[in-house]
């Protein structure tokens, strides 16, 4: 009007967009502006490569990469860093109003990444009781794999009653042993400890008491008590190395770390593993697949070859030169001409970092690897990162003094199997709260102590209750915050006084890190021993992706698929065909599960699901197995 | 500069303009002493205004003019403008609900006594799963209605809800406007607070470069 023009004579025919649904994720062409920020997160950052732009002006879509339905993790970061709302959640579209859900900044409780999010909750329906609706993160800077996105409903709903906790704390006063997982925050892991003196039980964690063990003997090489390594190192990294992982569903925080490091410095990525892994595929430069078992000889030939120009101590010297090669090579499967090409292709590398995973950790000879690793370490200069296997693994292995497991009469089970069960999970003698529902502080495969808060209330007793019964007195659970263990590095300082954010510059200043600790470097390395050999059916405890433990198989969105994966050959060596009921018995453990036969895996290791059931932490994760159909 | 033709129109409600029948009530000075208020009292006693009253209701009487209400079989017709128990509208186009789950009712409802669910339709469209108002915390202030978008919910005549417990719940269904009734062409509208005046449409502006 202001412009004299009154009316216009062309016109764009509107077209009909149809609204596409690709299961977690609902995409809504009519509102995309082709930005392509989620086409790049998928990529770049997360690298699933999931999705690409369908030119063609006017109409151009983002559509699924090479086929009709969308292949993905669904992490759901695309959804993240749409701008305008054209991906989204299906399972919180039109559900409530943004305006409406407060904002609860935490720390995910679902792997030992321990990445940032906000919990957005709101009350839900008539009742009126709080619910999380979703869950969001700062995705300019950190990312958040699907589990944390859409598993956040693994709340503790049941109440407990006064009844249930006065046996409870009967039950701790005959315990000859508390058995717990590493499902905890660091508060709680203390008040156990304060529990196992004053009452003179034994504690039990075997995932973090073997995580411990290792650390402490790469202490007695290394000489310091934390490795050294973190999330933002090896993104910044130009040369990896994973060995002993199936890092993309084990720990997806190091697999994007992975992709990132792979896209933006063109990182070279060695990945050391019996199996392919198809999500690291596009990461990955060179596969170096090794037999089951020989994890030994394998970290001992990956020593030798980053160390072999370096002035190393005479018994060091020594021990690299007493190995027998020929029987590692031969043994391992993996030849001299691998090696060398790694070399190469790390010359120019400047920062290189060594993650290693949770098969080394559960090893059998886990101590002589830890020290083995922390010779490459001290000599060389990767830094080296040890991803634990849950969410507070590390903090636990700082806070408790821990005893092997064993078999005896009255052992209370804290969030794990006992005679008497307090646990946040369903079929508990006593319920207390999950991880969502109180406040505590996790420590992260960065060494990071952070802060969870509370997402929901929950009504009921909470350990510190049943600790105040049996005579520690301390109103609440967080007042332990400053109190946690100093000669392990965490810091005095009060829960309250933790911040959680990452400043506008993408710094992460959530917690604090935890102190460096000087060890004496006393540790010897021992000789290699026979490298074992795995024959038959072998499985591998593995979860598939969005799946970790029996709280995100309690959320609703993430799919709970508990199928035995194979490939054809593991199908004909087991003697079974795709769809077949098992039974799975390894160790004391018998399960059944559903076969199914999955294209992208090779070779007679078949993947086992641990999510659903409860698995001893303290095996290798390969396993023997006897496979038998019923019907 | 193309405005001049539209006129605001606002419903003149400035009665002493409108009604010159309306008059200013002579009232005497009111006695101070002791003497004039016992000459007051006296003047009361002895006028016979008790018979007064009493003609009228036996002129009433006799001329069978009962003004009752049988409550419960009759009632008196209930202002347009009345905010008892709501209504939920339908659209006269299409004889859709009108609500479209925008949830803002829930948000200012002072008593918080609405509760709203929705999720998204087969049609990948927002629709409402749950609605219920608890008309045992409802003060019926009238602010659902106001806030509506849509002119959705409003207030209806319906003020007998009387109920053998504290918590009454109204849901979704209940509330609106039957399809028979919309089929008739019956549907009453709202035309309290919030609700369309009766000449909206000259008052409308058309966008500018209106597809």
């Amino acid at each position: 009007m202001e412009f004299s023009v009154e009316r216009q004579n062309f016109s764009a025919r509107d077209q009909h967009r149809e609204i596409k649904h690709w299961g977690l994720i609902d995409y809504e062409p009519s509102l995309c502006i082709m930005c392509e920020k989620c086409v790049h997160v998928c990529n770049e950052v997360i690298g699933d490569d999931a999705i690409e732009v369908k030119f063609g002006g006017y109409s151009s879509t983002i559509i699924p990469k090479n086929s009709e339905m969308l292949d993905c993790t669904f992490c759901g970061e695309c959804i993240a860093v749409c701008p305008v709302g054209a991906l989204t959640s299906s399972g919180f579209r039109y559900r409530a109003n943004a305006w409406e859900l407060s904002r609860i900044p935490s720390t995910c409780a679902h792997c030992s990444a321990g990445c940032p999010l906000e919990y957005e909750t709101r009350h839900s329906s008539i009742n009126g009781a709080d619910e999380i609706f979703r869950v969001k993160n700062n995705f300019e800077f950190s990312s958040l794999c699907g589990a944390g996105r859409f598993g956040f409903d693994f709340n503790n709903r049941t109440k407990s009653n006064e009844s249930a906790f006065n046996k409870a704390v009967e039950a701790l006063k005959n315990a000859k042993a508390i058995r717990f997982s590493s499902m905890i925050t660091n508060e709680e892991a203390h008040i156990l400890q304060i529990l196992k003196e004053k009452l003179g039980v034994k504690l039990f964690n075997e995932d973090a008491r073997l995580f411990g063990e290792f650390m402490k003997s790469y202490s007695s090489v290394s000489g310091k008590l934390h490795h050294s390594g973190s999330l933002d190192a090896i993104k910044q990294s130009d040369a990896v190395i994973v060995i002993g992982s199936r890092i993309a569903t084990d720990n997806p925080g190091v697999r994007y770390a992975l992709t990132t490091a792979s896209k933006h410095n063109g990182a070279k990525i060695v990945y050391a593993h019996p199996m392919e892994d198809a999500l690291m595929q596009n990461v990955m430069t060179q596969m170096m697949k090794y037999e089951v078992g020989t994890e030994e000889g394998v970290m001992a030939l990956l020593a030798h070859e980053i160390l072999k120009d370096v002035d190393l101590d005479e018994s060091e010297r020594a021990f690299f030169d007493e190995l027998d090669f020929g029987y590692l090579c031969a043994e391992t499967n993996i030849g001299e001409e691998e090696l060398s090409f790694m070399s190469k292709s790390f010359t120019r590398a400047k920062k290189r970092t060594l993650i290693i995973g949770n098969d080394l950790i559960a090893h059998e000879r886990a101590l002589n690897i830890a020290k083995l690793a922390a010779l490459i370490e001290k000599y060389s200069d990767f830094s080296f990162v040890v991803v634990p296997r849950d969410v507070n693994t590390l903090g636990v292995s700082l806070i408790n003094t821990l005893n092997p497991d064993e078999k005896i009469e009255n052992i209370v089970g804290y969030n794990a199997q006992g005679d008497f069960v307090i646990s946040s999970l369903e079929g508990a003698d006593l319920s207390v709260p999950a991880l969502n529902q109180q406040e505590g502080t996790f420590v992260n495969i960065d060494n990071r102590v952070l802060p969870a808060n509370v997402a929901l209330d929950y009504e009921g007793y909470t350990l510190n209750d049943i600790a105040q019964a049996l005579g520690i007195h301390k109103k609440e659970t967080f007042e332990y915050t400053q109190e946690l263990n100093k000669k392990a590095g965490f810091k005095a300082v009060a829960f309250d006084n933790l911040e959680n954010f990452l400043s506008p510059m993408g710094e992460d200043d959530r917690g604090y890190l935890l102190d460096e600790v000087a060890c004496e470097a006393n540790g010897v390395l021992e000789e290699i021993d026979d490298l074992p050999e795995f024959n038959g059916t072998i499985i591998y405890q593995c979860d598939p992706v969005l799946q970790f433990n029996n709280y995100t198989s309690k959320a609703k969105q993430l799919p709970s698929e508990n199928f035995l994966r194979g490939s054809a050959q593991f199908s004909v060596a087991a003697r079974i065909s795709d769809g077949d009921m098992v039974e799975i018995s390894f160790g004391a453990t018998k399960i059944q599960r559903k076969f199914k036969l999955d294209d992208e895996l090779k070779g007679t290791v078949a993947l086992n699901p641990t999510f659903d059931i409860s698995v001893d932490a303290s095996r290798y994760r390969f396993e023997k197995s006897k496979i038998v159909r019923v019907m | 500069m193309h405005n001049e033709h539209v006129q605001e129109h606002f419903n003149n409600r400035n009665v002493t303009e409108i009604d010159s029948n309306y008059y200013m009530v002579d009232i005497a000075p009111y006695p101070t002493d002791g003497w004039g208020k016992f000459k007051r009292v006296l003047k009361r006693a002895l006028r016979g205004e008790l018979f007064v009253g009493l003609w009228v209701v036996l002129r009433e009487m006799i001329r069978f003019d009962i003004h009752t209400v049988k409550y419960p079989e009759e009632k008196m017709p209930i202002g347009p403008r009345y905010r008892a128990v709501h209504e939920m509208k339908r659209l006269w186009e299409s004889d859709t609900e009108r609500c479209i789950g925008c949830g803002l009712c829930e948000k200012i409802c002072i008593s918080n006594c609405i509760r709203i669910d929705t999720k998204l339709d087969e049609n990948s469209r927002k629709e409402v799963s749950e609605y219920s108002i608890n008309l045992g915390r409802c003060i019926f202030c009238g602010y659902c209605a106001e806030v509506c978008p849509e002119l959705a919910i409003t207030h209806g005549g319906e003020y007998e809800n009387a109920s053998d417990q504290r918590e009454h719940f109204l849901t979704f269904g209940d509330m609106l406007t039957p399809l028979d009734q919309m089929k008739a062409g019956t549907q009453v509208e709202f035309e309290g607070f919030g609700a369309i005046t009766p000449h909206e449409d000259e008052r409308v502006k058309k966008t500018p470069l209106a597809y």
